[in-house]
């Protein structure tokens, strides 16, 4: 597909912005946040150095919304086309994570389905990975691999933009005034900085290893008591969840105004007490360790089991964003040393 | 718009059986044609207040309305405990898999049942009782708390009885002045010779505890982990595999489920919770 070099961003931004709403990042000091794009407003346009805080689910599976209204059914709005900018190598794995669950055939979610239909992703890549970045070791990159309509890699003097899709192809097409040929020597510098922040990536995770597939590494210890110290230090704000971008739980609530009722979807958490229970009492994951052990067990088997690929795409969110102390990566490097320890035993065992 | 899966069907309640203190059975009629295969369940829609998932009770061989059992439990059963007739439901269905009565044939059907858990079962008794000679036979184990917490009283004891190819034994807990059978769990009442172990299936559906020690008799007599048969209950809440409260190992109780034979879930963690 097409790559291009663009000198200014906001000729680019603006151009989308006039046919559609388009979200960028804002800057908000510790980290970024979603702010809609006013071309009017003379603001500077960056590029994120890495993913805004809040998880790009939002924009195709939001917090609260209306799944029905009787008896009389509503006719939904009309999902206006709509475009976010900014969104990294981790968020357009998490959408393709979130379309098995809500693109599922026959089981269609359809407010998902046509927002999905309706989105277009400008990714852009990462240059400063935080701290708590970890996706280089679940298959992630700090650059867009797949999934985007168009993607933007800063360079000097400008910005390297790539098509990743028709609709990014014909968004070229159309704002071709725009763009200039791109050279070998920046797209030289793309590759060069892309292995860059790779490499820092790497350093940053030198010591979170896996000696063997993580799935493996989860149900080697899923009857561990790691789990079970690990919750100690877990205060229940299901933070982790909420900004997690591949955490899809929801609940159903009913509401009723004068003349109709309504069935709403609201985002829920598995690490909630009476998340499973039922109206009986019973209650399979009342124990904190237990909800911990599901989380992961649904994260890196489960959900592989059933969809093919791992529901963690390596972001640190949760690292971020919870007030205990339960960090995954620590987790799964308690797990991967359990398995060591246990693989060596077996060892010893068939000897 | 594609087919809007949180959109219910509009329903009403034309009657309402008292089955025991704290059962009652509630005949809804969908205003749109509404087809359920035996097991599978349905999200029952309180209007403005809130939905639950049962399993019907009556046959789905009758398509203009359905039976549902229902035993006052948590909020959205207290709600319907105290509505009357006329009232309007929603309904959300049929999600899951029912049972298999198809690979039942030829076959020994063993059914144990507890409380409320007659409610699924009667659907598949009534299946299994119209195609009866598909069946080497029927033989139902069901256990109450105390006589008074018989469900279906006229037909479990009296015409159900009567059917050729059916044997039913009951049990309570707790006899009363009356009750002159059998006093003990469901399982005082199962016996390795009351059915053929090489060529029977067994149904086990009630609470969570009946289940789990029914579960450990048959594996006593001899049946194999997949000829056991588990409806299990579960907070099932969106009925498409996607919210996640019914999760059950890897699967999800709603869409995989809710019937399981024990050799697909006997891994997972806490199943009897």
């Amino acid at each position: 597909m097409r790559i291009v070099f663009l000198s200014d961003l906001k000729p680019l931004l603006s151009a989308i912005a006039a046919q559609m709403d388009l979200y960028i990042p804002k800057n908000a000091g510790t980290h970024y946040v979603y702010d809609r794009y006013d071309p009017s407003a003379d603001v500077p346009v960056e590029v994120n150095h890495i993913r805004v805080c809040t998880p790009s689910k939002e924009f195709l599976f939001p917090l609260r919304e209306l799944a029905a209204v009787f008896p009389e059914p509503l006719e939904p709005k009309e999902i206006e086309p709509f475009a976010v900018f900014g969104l990294k190598d981790c968020d357009l794995r998490s959408i393709e994570i979130l379309d098995k669950v809500f693109a599922e055939k026959e089981f269609e979610d359809p407010f998902y389905v046509k927002r999905r239909e309706k989105m277009f992703i400008i990714s852009s890549d990462c240059s400063d990975p935080a701290d708590s970045c970890f996706c280089n070791v679940l298959n992630g990159r700090p650059f867009a691999q797949s999934g985007f309509d168009l993607n933007v890699s800063k360079v000097k003097g400008g910005f390297v933009v790539e098509a990743g899709s028709l609709k990014g192809e014909e968004l070229l097409k159309t704002n071709s005034e725009l763009f200039s040929k791109a050279g070998d020597d920046v797209l030289a510098e793309r590759q060069a900085q892309r292995a860059e922040t790779q490499k820092q990536l790497e350093q940053n995770n030198a010591d979170l290893k896996f000696d063997a597939p993580v799935n493996e590494i989860v149900e080697n210890g899923q009857d561990s008591d790691i789990f079970d110290q690990e919750a100690t230090t877990c205060v229940e704000c299901q933070a982790c969840t909420r900004v997690c971008p591949t955490c899809h739980c929801f609940y159903l609530y009913d509401t009723k105004k004068d003349d109709y009722f309504s069935k709403m979807k609201m985002w829920d958490s598995c690490m909630r007490i009476a998340y499973a229970e039922v109206a009986g009492g019973a209650n399979p994951r009342k124990i904190l360790g237990d909800r911990l052990r599901h989380r992961f067990m649904h994260k890196f088997s489960y959900f592989l089991e059933r969809y093919g690929v791992d529901m963690c795409v390596g972001c640190g969110r949760c690292v971020d964003a919870e007030a205990g102390d339960v960090d995954i990566r620590a987790v799964l490097k308690k797990l991967n040393e359990e398995f060591e320890r246990e693989g060596k035993n077996k060892a010893k065992v068939g000897k | 718009m594609n087919q809007n899966l949180y959109q219910p069907i509009n329903g009403e309640i034309i009657d309402i059986i008292d089955e025991s203190p704290t059962i009652k059975s509630f005949v809804v009629v969908p205003e749109e044609e509404f087809r359920f295969a035996t097991g599978q369940f349905v999200e029952l829609t309180m209007p403005g207040e809130g939905e639950a998932p049962f399993t019907p009770s009556s046959s789905p061989a009758i398509t203009d309305k359905m039976e549902i059992s229902i035993m006052k439990a948590g909020r959205i059963t207290a709600l319907l405990h105290e509505c009357e007739k006329g009232q309007k439901v929603g309904i959300r269905g049929p999600y899951g898999n029912g049972y298999p009565v198809d690979d039942f044939a030829g076959k020994e059907v063993y059914i144990i049942g507890g409380g409320v858990g007659l409610a699924p079962i009667r659907s598949l008794f009534l299946s299994l009782v119209e195609r009866i000679k598909d069946f080497k036979s029927v033989v139902c184990r069901y256990g109450a708390k105390t006589p008074a917490d018989f469900i279906y009283k006229n037909t479990l004891f009296d015409s159900w009885q009567k059917i050729e190819g059916v044997n039913i034994k009951l049990t309570v807990d707790q006899a009363d002045g009356q009750w002159k059978d059998n006093v003990g769990v469901v399982t005082t009442i199962c016996a390795k010779d009351d059915v053929d172990v090489k060529n029977a299936v067994v149904v086990i559906c009630g609470p969570p505890i009946m289940m789990k020690f029914a579960t450990m008799k048959m594996l006593e007599f001899g049946f194999k982990d997949s000829q056991i048969y588990l409806s299990m209950e579960k907070n099932m809440s969106c009925g498409i595999g996607k919210c996640g409260h019914c999760m059950l190992g890897k699967y999800y109780v709603c869409k995989d489920g809710p019937v399981f034979t024990y050799d697909q879930i006997k891994k997972y963690p806490n199943i009897w919770d």
